[in-house]
């Protein structure tokens, strides 16, 4: 049997660069730090942005040497922005030992499922971007963000920018059936009661949907000002496109989940005259977030968005914790917990971050726009 | 708010509005499901990679309009070539091999092609989605054609309304009228008997594939460009919903699919546009279940006797 001779060869190479892979990983001891994000599936450009800010730091931090001689050594865990596959990245996290913190995730949904596997391992984790406000309950002290909350998010897009800066009264809201979007269409509606903004009409629609023209029909009979897009930015950019085709010619807002490019990619022209607030803005930040910026598209070639720049931070964060309490869980939660007042925050690029009892942190909002097909500051 | 409020005319507007966005949606799923159908009319197969062949449609659009320059009209039907012959491809690498196992085998085969290709897709354009370049469209789609009752049809509308409409009809006549139509009616019914009698059943079956590859093609090119998003899982849903809506039109009958299409887009657009938004989905399959415990063999199917086949 000639033919099977190659298969042995092929097969023992496998072997031992398996072999090989694994030892080498295990006797290099980086501290290991694990990244959970949508990397592949329609949030994709997500996942890359969070890769973008996390890769800047850790270089910055292993060509200076690493963290009291070791080096950082990010595992990607890709969780597509479900709770499903969050739950298997979140297990496989906390059966790897060695890795001692994680950086995510990203969607809220996916991090209110990965949480209590971690709690139960007892594995920190500080998300850039998770949103929803309950995730501090469930997170039971091993949870962190350096980002506001919807709670904030909703009632600033209620108080400020629908009638202050768009100077509307009548809002249709289009969100997503996810934890994120439903938690901010709660707070906005809650908001809106107290500021005297009119919600016409609230519609769902379930992610990966290509058709939204039922809904928007029905959302656009009542002759809304504006469309609140409570949700991620491919459908966003979809709804945009056939709002417009529905003749629908207002300004469109929405919320941290459009802040993408891929937003104005997809939805072209009918994106136009959108509003979103985000927690960081390069052109509204201090001279080291600008900086920042502009080490960004000196590496990426395009413009800082808010998810790269809160990663960016998220790192920065555990490695100072770490350098003062060594690679270890625990110490590690201890650490985070204990930036806890103005006088010991983190001064990152996004501003100064503290945590509150429940891993949250109070920091302001930014309004962008869409002008001329980019992203520009709106005020 | 409450519909009952409005004036007799938003009322109509908005009903008029609502059917012509179950229409749209709902001559895609046609397209789609009449591409079911047929290929389960010849083999007994539910071909789950049917609704990859719709996704490689738009992304060979976009490929060729993008990468090549080919204008749409040019692109559109070239397209339609590729994905009939992916679909024929399709049968030869996966399903003839198979065409004597049980038909399980066949089914799950199906599933893993449909798993490959969206997996291929994935590797070949990336996982993001993409944009239909809205460019390479006539600049005349998004203008009004048709104003009626308050709601603008525009030239796009109208396009997809045609391209369904004429495939539609030209499918029946050539199911119909030509020979080839003839024998995939006879492999239909026996193929057995169908090869007795000279007919080359194996290339009966890839005419098949061409025509509901095409078609598929067709499909995913609409929606593409319609709803101007392209990616490689785009061919899970509206294969389900197809398979749903060739099901409703009782499988296997190609006047059942098309109807089975119009009526599942129809019933999605009433059901988000009058009762729940979040259960739009819902209410369209609960239409499919109460018409299949109603009528089990479909709106257009033909109930038959439990036979052994002799595949």
């Amino acid at each position: 049997m000639k033919n099977k001779q190659p298969f042995f060869y092929t097969g023992l190479v496998c072997c031992l660069v398996f072999v090989f892979v694994i030892t080498t990983g295990a006797l290099a001891d980086n501290i290991r730090i694990g990244v959970a994000s949508p990397f592949t599936g329609d949030l994709a450009a997500y996942g890359d942005n969070i890769k973008a800010g996390v890769s800047l730091k850790l270089k910055e931090i292993n060509d200076a040497g690493g963290i009291n001689g070791k080096k950082i050594e990010l595992v990607w865990g890709d969780d597509l922005c479900a709770p499903k596959d969050a739950g298997t990245v979140a297990s496989k996290f906390a059966a790897d030992k060695s890795i001692v913190a994680v950086i995510g995730h990203l969607c809220s949904s996916a991090t209110l499922a990965a949480m209590p596997i971690y709690v139960r391992a007892g594995l920190p984790a500080i998300s850039a971007t998770s949103t929803n406000p309950t995730i501090g309950d469930v997170g039971k002290g091993w949870f962190f963000r350096n980002c506001y909350t919807d709670e904030f998010q909703g009632k600033y897009l209620a108080s400020y920018v629908v009638p202050k800066l768009l100077g509307k009264n009548t809002v249709a809201i289009f969100y997503e059936n996810n934890d994120y979007a439903i938690g901010l269409k709660d707070s906005f509606m809650a908001g809106a009661k107290a500021f005297g903004v009119k919600v016409t009409g609230a519609e769902a629609y379930v992610a990966k949907t290509t058709d939204f023209t039922p809904q928007l029909t029905k959302l656009l009979r009542d002759k809304p000002d504006t469309i609140f897009l409570c949700g991620y930015h491919p459908e966003g950019a979809l709804i945009a496109g056939q709002a417009r085709k529905l003749g629908f010619n207002g300004p469109l807002f929405g919320a941290d989940g459009i802040d993408n490019e891929d937003y104005i990619k997809l939805g072209g022209k009918a994106t136009e005259n959108t509003y979103c607030t985000v927690p960081f803005l390069a052109m509204s930040a201090g001279p080291a977030g600008k900086e920042f910026a502009k080490k960004f598209t000196a590496a990426y070639g395009r413009d800082v968005d808010w998810m790269s720049a809160n990663a960016y931070d998220c790192l920065g964060i555990l490695a100072q914790v770490i350098s003062q309490t060594g690679p270890d869980r625990k110490k590690i939660r201890e650490g985070l917990s204990a930036i806890n007042s103005e006088g010991n925050g983190y001064n990152g690029i996004t501003g100064l971050t503290y945590f509150d009892k429940k891993g949250d942190c109070a920091k302001p909002a930014f309004v962008k726009m869409v002008k001329d097909g980019k992203f520009v500051a709106a005020e | 708010m409450d519909i009952r409020r409005l004036s007799y005319n938003r009322r109509r507007r908005l009903f008029l509005q609502q059917l012509v966005n179950g229409l749209t949606i709902g001559g895609i799923y046609a397209m789609i499901a009449v591409g079911y159908t047929m290929i389960y009319g010849v083999i007994q197969l539910i071909n789950f990679a049917h609704g990859e062949i719709y996704m490689l449609g738009a992304f060979f659009a976009i490929t060729f309009i993008v990468s090549l320059g080919i204008p749409f009209f040019v692109a559109l039907p070239l397209s339609m070539a590729c994905c009939a012959i992916c679909g024929v491809l399709l049968d030869i690498v996966a399903y003839r091999p198979l065409r004597r196992s049980p038909r399980l085998a066949a089914l799950i085969t199906a599933i893993g092609m449909s798993i490959f290709l969206q997996n291929l897709a994935m590797v070949i354009w990336g996982s993001r989605p993409k944009p239909f370049p809205q460019g390479a469209l006539p600049a005349y789609f998004e203008k009004t054609a048709v104003s009626f009752g308050g709601v603008n049809l525009s030239w796009f509308h109208l396009f997809i309304y045609g391209m369904t409409f004429t495939m539609m009809v030209g499918l029946n006549l050539i199911i119909k009228k030509t020979r080839w139509g003839k024998a995939m009616r006879a492999v239909a019914q026996n193929k057995t008997m169908a090869a007795l009698a000279g007919i080359n059943v194996n290339r009966v079956i890839s005419y098949t594939f061409v025509l509901a590859g095409a078609l598929g093609g067709a499909a995913g090119i609409m929606t593409g460009a319609f709803y101007n998003k392209i990616e490689p899982t785009m061919g899970y849903i509206a294969g389900v919903k197809a398979f749903a809506a060739a099901v409703l039109g009782g499988i296997g009958s190609v006047p059942g699919a098309m109807l089975g299409g119009l009526v599942l887009g129809v019933a999605e657009a009433f059901g988000a546009g009058y009762l729940s938004s979040l259960y739009r989905d819902g209410i369209s399959y609960g239409v499919m279940i109460i018409v299949i415990i109603l009528i089990p063999a479909g709106l257009f199917g033909r109930v038959l006797k439990e036979t052994k086949k002799s595949m």
